[in-house]
């Protein structure tokens, strides 16, 4: 079957009352949680993961990836009326869209916001929908050298893209990957780091080091600020932008759909990297850049467009691959897990049903979305008034109890809790977790790829020199660490002190 | 202590304890590479960043202002608060079996609101009661989760 086709017949199964009802939940919610400072699309994903128990795979995906993906239209909106970015990619956002609202200008900045994150996410799936099945065609020519190669290049440009500096992020893998090995060893039943804990021999769960790190975490450094923050009010009729307004964001649209939907394909924090490389691309490419900073709305439209064409393009490789490239697609391959789905190069071919259905799901729930997010932004805003000491317990809550149903394991909660208080740690002293927690869930498959390949090479290396494809990864991996250790020792550019300043 | 270094004391110790237990684990050989191969090479890494880590964090010490050297005061800053939830928490965890999830969550979001939100008693006691019942609710009976019912029956 065709493209077209197969987009048919996953328009068949996105369009059933069920599925709309869960896209229009993980849409609705993904809004909620983009508005709201202290809950990022992870912690989003992760609260609504027990939810999606009782559902099939489609109906779980199509709600989680709508968490994503709607959480990137919400981030926009408190950072264009209150100065705080909901959500972090939507911290540039500020720049421009907080000035323009002083200025009386920010229901224009909303719609050419959201008007740019729908262009913006459309052609993503565009791209998702073509590229995604051609690179699972292509990797099912992968043995386990190809698999290691591609998850040496993976961690290496983690490391060059991660918000921290290279030689920041790779202990963080390095620690991820060593507690990707607590368990039982897959190839010879040895048990390692289970110090005759029965509950450690499978491994340390997914779920609760995921949520625990980044949920947990995220919401323990969020008790430590303050949240009360004057609220600009925004009448309906200013939400629409002058034509000059309009004209001015056209190129930086597109620009940004561009620009979001390649680094999208990149290991790290993309969705954050894409608004910052849009923002300074716009600034670079402005006749007066001494303006920006003061309300131009090519700051807006340009950064908006790229966060949600990145994360668009951050499915590709999670899905055809099964290699996620940043902590939110690692928690949907999580979901998928539990549910019985490995994403990986035979994932579209054996479920094209949960495949298609997420493609249509995602071309309607982001028209869902530009329609929750212009008239009904007033409401969005007026949840900024329920105070996070309420909040937070709630939350807290629901992480407990989303981490206990999958295996009814007070164990597991100690893990949750665990990985909470390391997340914590890990963001007070400036350090990022994503990293690690990627690692924790790619390091088996890495390890596994490794032993094989040695072991049907009987030990020698060269194994990876023998295909041009393993040939060309393993170059790639050289020369990307050679330059990173490069820019390492050199002193740092303005603009990397200022990206890393931002992140 | 600066940031730095309290990463590379983050990173030394687990470089030690991945280190001192995959020495234990069979190595194998190259063209059979055993349990051990992949977290003592980890170990080995985690404990040269670390190294390499402590001897900058001392460095970056010694240029830094006084107001950039407070990195370990910003940490314990406004530490009290998630002490006090990470406690809560461990403390719910211990007897979530033997309370139940009605009793035990009811409790918990009571402890929360009053000690850690600051809320007045009455208020917390409504709050945790109605948000204990009505998770419960929707996760034992909407979404169908075994929660455990301790003291109560159900």
């Amino acid at each position: 079957m065709d493209v077209f086709g197969n987009l048919a017949s996953g328009f068949q199964t996105a369009l059933s009352l069920q599925n709309i009802y869960l896209c229009f939940i993980g849409c609705l919610w993904g809004t909620m949680v983009g508005v709201l400072p202290g809950i990022g699309p992870l912690a989003g994903i992760t609260l609504l993961i027990p939810a999606t128990f009782g559902l099939d795979a489609t109906g779980a995906i199509i709600m989680l990836a709508g968490i994503y993906y709607g959480a990137m239209y919400g981030g926009s909106t408190t950072s264009i009326l209150m100065n705080v970015p909901g959500e972090s990619a939507s911290v540039v956002t500020c720049l421009d869209g907080y000035q323009m609202t002083l200025k009386g200008r920010g229901g224009a900045a909303l719609f050419i916001a959201a008007w740019g994150s729908w262009i913006g996410g459309t052609l993503s799936i565009v791209g998702l929908m073509v590229l995604a099945p051609t690179l699972a065609n292509f990797a099912m020519k992968f043995g386990p050298p190809e698999m290691f190669s591609v998850l040496l290049v993976a961690f290496i440009l983690l490391g060059s893209l991660g918000s921290g500096s290279f030689f920041r992020t790779m202990p963080m893998v390095f620690l991820g990957l060593l507690i990707g090995t607590i368990g039982m060893d897959p190839l010879t039943g040895s048990l390692r780091f289970t110090h005759n804990v029965p509950d450690l021999y499978d491994g340390i769960g997914l779920l609760p080091v995921a949520m625990g790190a980044m949920g947990i975490g995220e919401i323990l450094i969020a008790t430590e600020e303050s949240l009360l923050r004057a609220i600009h009010k925004v009448k309906f009729r200013e939400l629409l932008p002058t034509r000059r307004e309009l004209g001015d964001s056209w190129a930086p649209i597109f620009r940004g759909s561009a620009i979001g939907f390649v680094i999208g394909l990149l290991p790290g924090s993309a969705h954050i990297l894409s608004s910052f490389v849009s923002y300074m691309a716009e600034k670079r490419l402005a006749k007066r850049p001494e303006e920006f900073g003061s309300g131009r709305i090519e700051g807006v439209a340009g950064p908006e467009t790229a966060n949600n064409a990145a994360s668009g393009s951050a499915m590709i490789p999670f899905l055809s691959l099964g290699i996620p490239t940043g902590p939110a697609p690692a928690v949907m391959m999580i979901a998928l897990l539990i549910h019985g789905i490995s994403p990986g190069p035979l994932f579209i071919s054996k479920h094209p049903d949960v495949f298609w259905g997420l493609i249509a799901s995602m071309y309607i729930g982001n028209v869902m979305l530009i329609v929750l997010n212009l008239p009904l932004v007033g409401i969005f805003v007026s949840l900024l008034r329920i105070p996070f000491r309420i909040l937070f317990p709630a939350i807290l809550l629901i992480c407990l109890v989303g981490t206990y149903s999958v295996n009814t394991s007070t164990f597991e909660l100690g893990v949750l809790l665990s990985f909470g208080v390391l997340g914590y740690f890990i963001r007070k002293i400036k350090y990022d977790m994503a990293p690690l927690i990627l690692a924790v869930i790619i390091g088996p498959t890495m390890e596994l790829s490794l032993r094989q390949s040695l072991m049907r090479s009987d030990g020698s290396f060269s194994i990876f020199w023998e295909s041009s494809i393993t040939m060309t990864l393993i170059a790639v991996s050289i020369l990307l660490l050679a330059w990173n250790v490069y820019r390492g020792l050199r002193p740092k550019a303005s603009w990397e002190k200022a990206l890393e300043e931002g992140k | 202590m600066t940031k730095d270094r309290a990463a590379s004391l983050l990173f030394l110790l687990t470089g030690f304890y991945g280190f001192f237990f995959s020495v234990q684990l069979p190595m194998g050989r190259w063209n059979e590479p055993g349990p051990g191969v992949f977290p003592i090479t980890l170990s080995i890494l985690l404990l040269l960043s670390g190294a390499a880590w402590f001897i900058r964090g001392k460095r970056g010490a010694e240029e830094k202002t006084e107001g950039e050297k407070a990195g370990w005061r910003a940490i314990v800053r406004n530490f009290s608060t998630p002490m006090k939830i990470v406690g809560l928490t461990a403390l719910l965890i211990l007897a979530f079996n033997r309370l139940g999830y009605l009793v035990g969550a009811s409790l918990y979001l009571f402890a929360l609101l009053f000690w850690v939100s600051r809320y007045r008693l009455i208020f917390s006691i409504g709050i945790a009661v109605v948000i204990g019942i009505g998770s419960w609710y929707f996760f034992a009976k909407v979404l169908a989760v075994q929660l455990p019912t301790g003291l109560l029956s159900f």
